[in-house]
């Protein structure tokens, strides 16, 4: 945290040294939560580099009270949020039009540790409803408080630990094979 | 396929990566943004007035003596204003006001789980009721047991045994007054505080800016055996001052390995009270009042009591009276006692050897002289497992296994 109030003094007064460390620092992490909210890798880079863009035109007024981590994955979440928000209203009108709703573009990002099981729960992770997975990936790879992840979906602390507990509850289940 | 187990672990294990060639060119649009954006302020920004006025000399002098005069307003104001440091004296004074609380104890192998407690005291601070609700991992073959100790009474209801223990001696208070000062945070953060005066841990605090954040004492032992912890890190509330949870680490080849975790919720919220009341018993349930049951220890050591238990067990067996072999064989009731015994006439008591330590109980090996069919012989064992009853430390009773 030290380290990050430094780099944040330094990049507000020029350094794009600082800029690039603070990127370079960040980046995988950030990457992970958005391809665990999104469960779609083209989209992840985008909400990526959108964030790190504003964060660069916002850093001068920008106080950091908390985790500069915990903020720009909140701001991971916000925007991935919107991606699919856009996304399923575009899927509603192709629906309509009888056009071919997943792009079979391949994409370079992928898993930094490979296995069955984490191959299985990357596709798991999409079966869940995005409050839970929301929940989890902001608690687990965010660094998030559960009284951050309330206030961010704005819902009671206790209903966001319930979310965590049945969400990793529902990836047991679909991995074990209960579902 | 291998059921997955730590599923939380494996979450954290859920990362992804992309190129080189990508991050760059992610970083080469922020790298854009932040330029255009530099232009645009610095195309836009008017003179300061820090040099507007340092133009006029006289002004500048004015301008010095405005900031000087501000800082040492701005100091007085800001002292007094500055919230009080941290101290661990507070979390203590601010326990004592603690009249209701939720306890929950979580251990990394059973962290689904948890242990629940709920305590409430009495205005004096000490515990007056509490519930305990053990899953079926902290009593393997007991299965999971609800406790409620209420009015100096303990009620033990075995779920899956469908029995009911009582007792209401002295023994059983002390043993729950003792579980509950275990796991009371004022009594943690009394204790830690003596340590650090004795010079037996070290305490570290880091208390964030930002007050959403919790204090974090970090308490490590400066005693290379001491086996009850070797770090502890406690969560302080930075408004209330009242411990939200505490970590407990040992150190395991030179590293600290998390090994619980004790977390506080509710805070003086009254609880109700029929929750310090067992309402889900069967009525049909089993009731063993304890202290009816075993022997009671009174002077006697550990070794006289458990070669004691299995003599009076052999004296009732041959007076007949069942009903007193079962209390001292609490496994057993009074007809399997006399079943066991059927075709066996114990004569008399030839010895009871000394009480071997096994496990955590004793074998007490015997000889007795028997008569079967008119002949009468020598009947030598290794003998019965002798322990304190459950919850009872200092009531002993026959526990099975006769070899």
């Amino acid at each position: 945290m030290i380290e990050d109030s430094v780099l944040l003094w330094k990049y507000k007064r020029g350094s794009k040294e600082a800029l690039c460390r603070l990127y370079e620092k960040y980046r995988s992490d950030l990457l992970t939560v958005a391809v665990n909210l999104l469960g779609d890798t083209n989209s992840a880079e985008d909400v990526v580099q959108d964030v790190f863009v504003s964060f660069v035109r916002t850093a001068e007024t920008f106080r950091l009270t908390g985790s500069l981590k915990g903020y720009l994955a909140t701001c991971v979440a916000n925007r991935s949020r919107d991606c699919i928000r856009k996304r399923q209203r575009k899927w509603a009108v192709l629906a309509k039009r009888d056009e071919p709703m997943i792009s079979e573009a391949s994409n370079p990002v992928q898993l930094v540790v490979h296995g069955e099981d984490l191959e299985r729960l990357s596709l798991a992770m999409t079966q869940l409803p995005q409050p839970q997975r929301e929940a989890i990936v902001l608690f687990l790879h965010g660094g998030l408080k559960f009284r951050q992840i309330a206030k961010f979906q704005d819902v009671p602390i206790k209903t966001a630990q319930s979310r965590f507990r049945c969400g990793l509850d529902k990836l047991r289940s679909i991995l074990n094979g209960d579902r | 396929m291998a059921k997955v187990n730590d599923i939380r672990a494996l979450v954290k294990k859920l990362r992804y990566d992309t190129s080189l060639q990508r991050y760059d060119r992610i970083f080469d649009a922020v790298l854009q943004a932040h330029e255009q954006f530099e232009e645009q302020k610095a195309a836009t920004m008017p003179p300061t007035i820090g040099r507007i006025l340092m133009k006029n000399k006289f002004a500048g002098l004015a301008a010095v003596a405005v900031i000087l005069l501000a800082s040492v307003f701005l100091m007085s104001v800001f002292d007094k204003s500055m919230p009080t440091a941290y101290a661990i004296d507070q979390t203590i004074q601010a326990s004592h006001s603690v009249q209701y609380l939720h306890i929950r104890a979580i251990t990394p192998s059973h962290e689904d789980y948890p242990v629940d407690f709920w305590v409430e005291f009495a205005p004096d601070g000490r515990p007056k009721n509490m519930r305990l609700n053990l899953p079926d991992w902290m009593a393997p073959g007991g299965g999971p047991r609800e406790v409620v100790w209420k009015d100096g009474k303990k009620q033990e209801w075995l779920k899956e045994k469908n029995i009911l223990t009582i007792s209401d001696d002295e023994a059983s208070a002390a043993q729950v007054v003792k579980m509950i000062e275990n796991l009371d945070p004022k009594l943690a953060v009394t204790r830690l505080q003596e340590k650090q005066r004795q010079g037996l841990v070290v305490l570290e605090i880091d208390e964030p800016t930002d007050l959403a954040e919790s204090i974090v004492v970090t308490a490590t032992s400066t005693e290379e055996d001491d086996s009850s912890f070797q770090r502890k890190i406690l969560y302080v509330d930075q408004a209330t001052r009242l411990v939200n949870s505490i970590e407990v680490y040992k150190l395991i080849n030179g590293e600290y390995e998390y090994a619980k975790s004790l977390a506080y919720y509710d805070y003086n919220q009254p609880i109700d009270a029929n929750l310090f009341i067992l309402r889900d018993v069967s009525h049909d349930a089993e009731q063993v009042d304890l202290m009816t049951m075993g022997l009671g220890q009174g002077s006697h050591s550990h070794e006289e009591i458990a070669a004691e238990v299995v003599r009076q067990f052999f004296m009732a067996v041959m007076a007949g009276d069942y009903d007193k072999a079962s209390a001292l064989f609490p496994g057993v009731d009074a007809s399997g006692i006399e079943e066991m015994f059927d075709r066996i006439n114990i004569i008399r008591i030839v010895s009871i050897g000394e009480p071997i330590p096994e496990r955590n109980c004793f074998r007490v090996p015997f000889e007795v002289e028997v008569e079967e069919d008119g002949k009468t012989s020598l009947l030598k064992k290794e003998g019965p497992l002798v322990q304190h009853l459950a919850g009872q430390t200092d009531r002993w009773a026959i526990l099975g296994d006769f070899k």
